[in-house]
């Protein structure tokens, strides 16, 4: 059981490692860093407290809403998508990316307190 | 049909008269006095002369020195001035033998007085002179001029002026077009809270025209069309003033009485009680004062109680009893009917006169009487009666002889009756209590005493059950009882007996303290919000770092793709776009630290939209770029 899961996911890293592009790769780079700053952050709260109960909320939402922007560049940029969104270009979708960015960020530090 | 008819009148006619407003406010015998002294002043000039010596006429005073006044007004009139002229005049006639002589040119000024281009004042102040005088004047020019003013000066001082005017013109003159400005000025009395009727240009105003309206009515011999409710809120707003401000609001107060106790068609009637509404056997008559307006007794006037019910019974006890007149003063002797003590509603109507308004009066009388204190007995009991009860009868107001022991295992016991003393009904009074007094120590302890069935007073002290309210502490208490009510002449502390009360469990008997209840209270400190505990400042550390250790893997993992700068074209478009993005999160971070969300969204505007204008045309350019790559 164990040997066949092992099986998958060597598997599945190796397809990755061949078939994603390389800008691709940067992204999910990127979305790593995310992940594991928002999951130190929840282990944060569950070991020590939560304690000052806004700020936690805002980094997290902050890092959880990161991803989520992230993960939507990465999906109109992979060109395997292209026929989901033939109007919006590679450079619009960055430009949206940046643009929510700012939005997310104003509504956290806002909240950050 | 017809007898419903009545029926529905009756009902109507006594629901009217249950609404029927008596005065609160009047002038009492002292307050007459009073306005006579002001009235009394020596004068000053002419209209502190007219005021002093027509004021007094209206109160049925003449002058103290009538021939002194009459000199005095003679040197004063100045013969060019119409209101000299007036005063001058009204106030000769009001003294006997007093006259004036006016030259004809005086004469001729005062006709021509009347006119359209004269004020109703001057036009009121030629008439009347002309009029006491005893000259002859034109009543028709008076009225056609005196409508043509009205119409002009529609306030109320004017119009009741006019109306003063009009009651010194000859009775063939057409008087009814102001004799209905009577009604009209009526309708601009204020009403407030129904009690008082009056003009909102006060109470010299208020009382200027109801003796003016009154003169009217008299002279043409018609009902003013003022309802009685409305006679008597006049007379709440004009008697509710006993002291007066000024010679001129003596002198209208003095008028408005003089109208109001004196005119063919309302009379009110003041019925006050002499002293307090109070009869008991050593007073046994109810004695009233039934006057009008000006505190005259209306010795004519005959007054009987309708109706004398009891309050608490219900009970009628007197029906239709006449009151006898006696020394001004009228009289009924109410303990010949032998009421039992108590408040009794009196239902008085006063009749005589078809003139007289407010005449039915309700009144509460008390009826006091004395108590007394019958067949006292005092005893100890034991709680589980194996020992007989031993009664002992004290007599009021003597001191029980022997003090009365009682421990935990015995009640102490008091029997009483409270009887009237003079007819031996029994009484239950308000206030019975039982105070046990502790000499020693000052504390006392007060139980009330509760009759039976039987209007038996019963008390019973368990000394066990009660040791709570005496703090436990034994010792002589001295019993007082006492008695007391609102129709008691003679309320009772009586000290009837010493009772020592043994109580088990006793502790050290400590002086009991009054209560002060006005002595500073501790101070409150304020403690202000504590700031919450924070978790070791090598803790925060330790996770800050933890958390921005992923951004070293970014950078570790970001190098390993191999991802680069070198493409970076350095186009003023995205050199300004980055610096423009830079300057957005440096201003996050200044958000964070100085500044609100206004000053932060108005520099956001300013930075963002250049980083859009830029940004766009960066990767315009870098899209041109990719085509062209493909």
């Amino acid at each position: 059981m164990s040997l066949s899961v092992i099986a998958v996911i060597s598997r599945f890293l190796e397809e990755y490692r061949s078939s994603t592009s390389n800008k691709l790769k940067v992204i999910d780079a990127y979305l790593l860093y995310i992940l594991l700053t928002g999951a130190f952050q929840f282990l944060y709260c569950l070991l020590v407290g939560t304690f000052p109960f806004n700020s936690f909320l805002s980094g997290f939402i902050s890092s959880v809403g990161s991803f989520i922007l992230a993960v939507c560049l990465r999906i109109q940029i992979n060109p395997q998508n292209k026929g989901d969104f033939l109007s919006v270009s590679p450079e619009r979708a960055f430009a949206d990316f940046l643009f929510a960015h700012t939005v997310l960020h104003l509504v956290v530090v806002n909240f950050i307190g | 049909m017809a007898l419903l008819r009545l029926v529905s009148l009756l009902v109507f006619v006594l629901a009217l008269e249950a609404q029927a407003l008596t005065p609160s406010h009047y002038l009492v015998a002292s307050d007459v006095d009073r306005l006579q002294a002001v009235l009394s002043q020596p004068f000053t000039d002419l209209k502190s002369a007219y005021f002093s010596v027509v004021g007094l006429s209206k109160l049925g005073v003449s002058v103290a020195d009538s021939n002194d006044a009459c000199s005095f007004i003679k040197a004063n009139v100045d013969s060019s001035s119409i209101e000299a002229l007036f005063y001058a005049a009204e106030a000769s006639q009001a003294i006997s033998s007093c006259e004036i002589h006016v030259s004809n040119e005086t004469r001729d000024s005062l006709h021509a007085a009347v006119s359209e281009d004269s004020t109703v004042s001057q036009i009121h102040q030629a008439v009347s002179a002309l009029s006491s005088l005893g000259l002859p004047l034109a009543s028709q020019e008076v009225v056609s001029a005196l409508k043509a003013r009205i119409s002009k000066e529609d306030n109320v001082v004017a119009i009741t002026l006019a109306l003063q005017t009009a009651s010194r013109l000859s009775q063939q003159a057409e008087l009814g077009e102001i004799l209905e400005e009577i009604e009209d000025l009526a309708a601009r009395l204020d009403d407030l809270g129904g009690v008082y009727l009056q003009f909102e240009e006060g109470l010299e105003a208020t009382a200027l025209f109801v003796s003016a309206a009154y003169a009217l009515s008299d002279h043409v011999d018609m009902e003013p069309p003022l309802k009685e409710d409305q006679v008597i809120q006049l007379v709440n707003s004009i008697f509710s003033k006993k002291s007066w401000d000024s010679l001129s609001e003596a002198f209208s107060v003095a008028s408005a009485a003089a109208a109001l106790s004196n005119n063919r068609f309302h009379k009110p009637v003041v019925v006050s009680a002499v002293g307090p509404a109070t009869v008991s056997h050593s007073h046994p008559l109810l004695q009233l004062h039934v006057t009008d307006v000006l505190c005259q007794p209306l010795s004519s006037a005959n007054v009987l109680v309708e109706s004398a019910t009891s309050v608490a019974s219900k009970a009628a006890i007197l029906s239709q009893t006449p009151f006898t007149l006696r020394d001004g003063i009228f009289e009924l002797n109410f303990m010949a009917s032998k009421p039992a003590s108590g408040y009794y509603q009196f239902s008085v109507a006063v009749t005589g006169d078809s003139r007289l308004v407010a005449n039915h009066v309700e009144l509460k009388v008390k009826v006091s009487t004395k108590v007394a204190i019958n067949n006292m007995d005092l005893s100890v009991v034991d709680k589980d009666q194996s020992i007989g009860t031993k009664t002992t009868r004290v007599e009021y107001p003597n001191k029980g002889k022997a003090s009365f022991i009682a421990d935990s295992h015995q009640n102490f016991a008091m029997t009483f009756q409270l009887v009237d003393e003079t007819t031996g009904v029994e009484l239950t009074p308000h206030q019975t209590f039982v105070r046990l007094h502790n000499q020693k120590t000052g504390q006392e302890v007060v139980f009330v005493a509760e009759p039976d069935s039987k209007n038996l007073y019963k008390f019973e002290l368990d000394t066990a059950e009660r040791k709570t309210e005496f703090d436990s502490i034994s010792g002589t208490y001295a019993l007082y009882l006492m008695v007391g009510d609102a129709t008691l002449e003679n309320p009772v502390l009586w000290n009837v007996a010493d009772v020592v009360l043994k109580f088990p469990d006793e502790e050290a008997p400590s002086t009991v303290q009054s209560k002060n209840l006005y002595v500073p209270k501790p101070e409150i400190q304020h403690l202000f919000r504590e700031p919450e505990k924070r978790p070791p400042t090598v803790l925060s550390n330790t996770f800050t770092a933890l958390v921005l250790s992923p951004f070293l893997l970014l950078l570790i993992l970001w190098f390993k793709l191999g991802a680069n700068i070198s493409n970076f074209s350095f186009s003023p478009s995205s050199v300004l776009f980055h610096v423009g993005h830079a300057a957005m999160l440096g201003l996050m971070y200044v958000y964070w630290t100085h500044l609100n969300m206004f000053q932060t969204l108005k520099y956001l505007a300013i930075i963002g939209s250049l980083t859009f204008l830029a940004g766009n045309r960066m990767l315009a350019q870098k899209a041109v770029k990719r085509h062209e790559g493909k």
